[in-house]
């Protein structure tokens, strides 16, 4: 068999091989069986089966040649007015052939899309409903127009809890023989929380070292957003070093290409293990961890985002020695 | 002592001028035929630009062919009388000691209005006369001034040298000052100055005496040099007005856009507020003036803009109340230049990013920071399993040399793939 990215090989193929998201793979179970299904928005945090919940309701649906009555289109790369003005109708007009009448429209990371595309495709989902069916996955359903959301039956999908994260990476470390120690699979977790395809990939990589994995190897390979860094970050602003602290900042975003998301997730992480900083001012800190991760949700610059945040935890520092 | 480079290495040889090639062998050429007899034309006509060597050429001309040179500019010739009083030189073929004389007049576009009346009457007066090479230089022989001068001057265009001859002309001063610069580095001097030799190398001069290097990022900021006292004082208004309208006012003085102001901002912040109460407010200042950038960009609803105008300048003003107020330089906004210089590797990127989505379900760009960190430790530690992604997503040899980091490792996974 051909060589794959695990977290393809393992990539659930029908909806009864999903082992999380249980209250939704129960409904889109119920749209299978029932051979008709609405529009619908997947939105949810990455990594937890989003596309992969599109893609076997597709195959449940459609049988193996599912590919044939599907499209999947990125709209983090395809989003202008145009893709949905030519690419999107012709496949959305276009009949279909098999019992059943209708094809299924995958579009993913579709919070990416301009207004005006998501304007212009608000009528063709209406126009060509009886050929054609909507799958829209998004990070952040706000992202998505108002007559849109209107439109489409909405799916929540959350991180996986922790159990079930454990047993499944469990799972894949047997089945590809990676010796895997309890402290790797504390620091998978503590580093992807939850998310299956960074879990996935960090279990991999570590493993292609051909040693034990461990939590020290864990945060060897993710080194590029190593919760150490964002503490030696954390303890410069305290101690009043702002500039070094946004270079810090700086170079994990542009360096190593880090999701501000996930620098603000880490903060807030590491926020309270960080001794220097006093127990009374991490929780007013919090309060602006939240402020900022809202703001980036709704397309905010990640560097000036974090800055003000950077700046927020040097001003408590200053306060706590004055 | 401080010596301009732009007379420390004036050329002492045509050799030396950099450019314009075929101008300076037809000047040569008619300043030659001279010694064969008076040529019909008396005079050439050297024009072009300025700071590409017109003058520079005329000099070096005479040090070659060893000619007594005599050079007049707009002061020395701004009426009739003053003319004729060098009338006379013209008039005779050589100097008392038989050595050949080599007449400029230079800069003649100086002569203007009622003030210089009758001057060009009697330069055109001494061209008909000349017994001697004359040369007159101006920046566009086509005024109308000189339309009855032009019919009896050979015409010689000057035209700008090309990046590529001035960028030579700059690394050859490097070496002779013994310092080490980046190409890119003199590339971005020469483009910027247009084919205008002496700005470029005083350029040079101003960014690289005394160094023993000149990096690209040493350069880079000249690009705002024109507009820099401008930006400087926009900058100042946004951060130091005593009053919020001051301050926004800012915006309007600018010449650059709002984005580009906002970075400037943003980079000095911290150099200018000092205490870390102050430098909180004004950083969550800019938050919010970015908050609603970002909303004009998903919404194009403009009426945004009065906010983020108020919060990056107003509002950081305001946010000074402890810290104190010194003279600290202003910085180019870096983190625009660390982009640009990566934007190379960010193509690379995601042309892997686009072999990596079809297999993946995920977009190129996402992959960036989803999958293709962890492929990229795979193939730094793990040749054989490199070698089966390789394989598995078909990357180039130029995309494994990427994500292997050395030469070394790229060449271990190319022969295991072969």
């Amino acid at each position: 068999m051909s060589f794959e990215m695990w977290a393809e090989k393992y990539r659930p193929k029908h909806l009864s091989d999903m082992v999380n998201q249980k209250e939704i793979v129960e409904r889109l179970k119920s749209f299978a069986k029932a051979r008709n299904v609405p529009h619908c928005i997947f939105a949810g945090p990455p990594g937890t089966g989003k596309t992969t919940a599109a893609l076997c309701l597709a195959r449940d649906l459609y049988g193996d040649n599912y590919r044939e009555h599907i499209m999947e289109l990125n709209a983090s790369d395809e989003r202008g007015i145009d893709v949905v003005r030519e690419t999107i109708k012709t496949f959305a007009r276009s009949r279909s052939i098999g019992e059943i009448p209708f094809k299924i429209m995958i579009l993913d990371e579709a919070d990416n899309m301009t207004t005006d595309a998501q304007q212009a495709l608000r009528r063709t989902m209406e126009k060509y409903t009886e050929s054609c069916r909507f799958i829209m996955c998004a990070n952040y359903s706000g992202k998505i127009i108002e007559p849109i959301q209107s439109r489409c039956a909405p799916f929540r999908f959350s991180f996986l809890p922790k159990e079930e994260h454990d047993k499944y990476v469990c799972q894949i470390a047997t089945k590809e023989g990676v010796i895997l120690l309890p402290d790797g699979l504390e620091a998978i977790f503590e580093v992807c929380g939850g998310d299956m395809r960074r879990a996935m990939n960090t279990l991999q990589s570590a493993a292609s070292m051909n040693k034990p994995v461990d939590a020290k190897l864990v945060y060897a390979v993710t080194g590029r957003a190593n919760p150490m860094e964002i503490q030696k970050m954390l303890v410069a602003a305290f101690n009043g070093d702002f500039l070094e602290a946004r270079k810090q900042m700086r170079d994990m975003l542009q360096k190593h290409g880090v999701a501000g998301s996930d620098i603000v997730r880490q903060i807030h992480a590491e926020l309270f293990k960080t001794k220097e900083i006093p127990e009374t001012l991490k929780i007013k800190l919090v309060d602006f961890v939240a402020e900022i991760d809202f703001r980036l949700m709704e397309g905010a610059d990640e560097e000036v985002q974090l800055s003000a945040l950077l700046a927020k935890i040097v001003q408590a520092g200053f306060e706590s020695k004055h | 002592m401080y010596t301009a480079w732009t007379s420390k290495y004036k050329p002492t040889s045509l050799r030396e001028v950099v450019g314009n090639t075929a101008a300076i062998t037809l000047f040569k050429e008619w300043v030659k035929s001279w010694d064969k007899g008076i040529p019909k034309q008396r005079a050439a006509f050297l024009y072009g630009p300025s700071g590409i060597g017109k003058t520079a050429t005329v000099e070096a001309l005479a040090n070659d062919l060893k000619m007594e040179f005599v050079e007049k500019n707009a002061s020395d010739y701004r009426t009739e009388e003053a003319i004729n009083k060098f009338a006379g030189l013209a008039s005779r073929y050589s100097s008392l000691f038989g050595v050949r004389r080599l007449i400029l007049l230079d800069e003649l576009d100086g002569l203007t209005g009622n003030a210089d009346r009758g001057g060009i009457k009697a330069i055109t007066d001494v061209v008909k006369n000349a017994q001697t090479p004359l040369v007159l230089i101006a920046n566009n022989a086509y005024d109308s001034r000189f339309m009855t001068l032009r019919n009896y001057c050979l015409l010689i265009e000057f035209k700008k040298p090309t990046t590529a001859e001035v960028l030579g002309h700059l690394a050859r001063l490097c070496t002779m000052e013994g310092i080490q610069a980046e190409e890119n580095a003199l590339k971005f001097i020469a483009h910027r100055s247009g084919g205008d030799v002496r700005s470029a190398v005083n350029d040079l001069q101003a960014l690289a005496q005394g160094k023993k290097q000149l990096k690209y990022e040493d350069v880079s900021w000249l690009s705002y040099r024109d507009r820099q006292d401008t930006i400087f004082n926009v900058v100042r208004m946004a951060m130091y007005s005593r009053t919020c309208s001051a301050a926004k006012q800012a915006v309007d003085l600018a010449d650059i856009d709002i984005d580009m102001l906002f970075e400037w901002v943003y980079e000095n912040v911290p150099y200018h507020f000092t205490d870390p109460r102050d430098l909180a407010k004004a950083t969550e200042s800019l938050a919010m003036a970015d908050l609603y950038r970002g909303k004009i960009r998903a919404t194009q609803d403009w009426s945004f803009l009065r906010y983020v105008i108020d919060y990056m300048t107003a509002g950081v003003c305001m946010s000074r109340l402890y810290s104190k107020v010194g003279w600290v330089p202003f910085k180019f906004p870096t983190r625009i230049q660390s982009l640009s210089k990566s934007k190379a590797e960010r193509m690379l990127q995601l042309s892997i990013g686009s072999k990596i989505k079809p297999k993946c379900h995920i977009s190129a760009k996402r992959s960036l920071t989803e999958v293709l960190p962890f492929i990229s430790i795979i193939f730094k530690t793990n040749p054989q399993k490199a070698a089966e992604i390789a394989r598995w997503l078909d990357l180039t040899e130029e995309m494994i040399s990427y994500l292997a980091g050395t030469e070394e490792k790229a060449k271990t996974i190319m022969g295991l793939l072969a």
